[in-house]
């Protein structure tokens, strides 16, 4: 298996996320999208320690580093997701307009 | 090099089906459950790329944590009624093409690093990332921590129910 490869995974992933990203109306699959879309970064990371710096671990601790970072993102998103559906019981994105004015 | 080959392709194939069931289903139940299908296929892929430590990580915070908790909050939000409604919106020819364009130049990025093979055998990576962790990074290793009571704090403040 060649780095290309692994990048393509990568690649897809991100793309896939992407996709749901802009087209999903619930609030929780987009933050479901997102978190796809790190794991295609999060790939990319390992491979290229991997295959270009094979004694190193820089690239797995900046993996980590994400994984931590997601997870607090994802608690904090789910945490207002809730706030939000408590305020206007709905979960769907076109009808978050509580900012509008 | 052909059990490299398998365990690739097969890791990938539950990633990428898994993924793909994440941004098609109606059910957000169901997206979720396959969202967790999806970390563990990437999970597999940290192995196969020899990154211990990172496996182990991903399957306990990513499928036991991450995965876990965005079905406990499906189960409080949405109504019965949320499984007749559409659960896209318009705009997926749009996406569609600003996909494109960005695969196109995401598998032109591949391309170039094709002929990259296989190096070196793994090795362990516990130990180094430790000492990483505790070394060169300690500042991010200590802020992170910062980040993750910050967190903490903003999702109790947020869920409470009292809250603005």
């Amino acid at each position: 298996m060649s780095l290309g490869h692994y990048l393509a995974l990568g690649g897809l992933l991100f793309l896939i996320g992407i996709f749901g990203a802009l087209t999903r109306r619930n609030i929780v699959g987009i933050l479901m999208s997102i978190e796809l879309m790190f794991n295609a970064a999060n790939i990319n990371l390992a491979a290229f320690n991997h295959f270009l710096h094979p004694g190193g671990v820089a690239g797995m601790a900046t993996a980590l580093f994400i994984i931590t970072v997601a997870a607090a993102e994802v608690v904090v998103g789910l945490a207002l997701v809730l706030a939000i559906y408590r305020n206007s019981a709905t979960v769907y994105v076109e009808d978050f307009d509580l900012l509008k004015g | 090099m052909i059990v490299d080959a398998i365990a690739f392709y097969s890791m990938a194939a539950v990633a990428v089906t898994g993924a793909v069931l994440v941004v098609t289903l109606r059910n957000a139940v169901h997206s979720a459950l396959a969202l967790g299908l999806s970390l563990a296929g990437v999970a597999g892929i940290f192995a196969a790329l020899g990154a211990d430590f990172l496996f182990a990580a991903q399957l306990l915070i990513y499928v036991g944590a991450i995965a876990v908790l965005i079905v406990f909050v499906l189960m409080l939000l949405g109504r019965a009624s949320d499984l007749r409604l559409r659960q896209v919106n318009q705009q997926w020819a749009a996406a569609l093409l600003i996909c494109a364009i960005t695969g196109v130049g995401l598998f032109h990025l591949a391309k170039l690093f094709g002929g990259i093979g296989a190096a070196a055998a793994s090795r362990p990576t516990t130990r180094p990332l430790g000492l990483l962790m505790l070394g060169d990074y300690v500042l991010c290793f200590e802020l992170v921590s910062l980040v993750l009571l910050a967190a903490l704090l903003g999702a109790i403040f947020f869920s409470h129910k009292d809250a603005p």
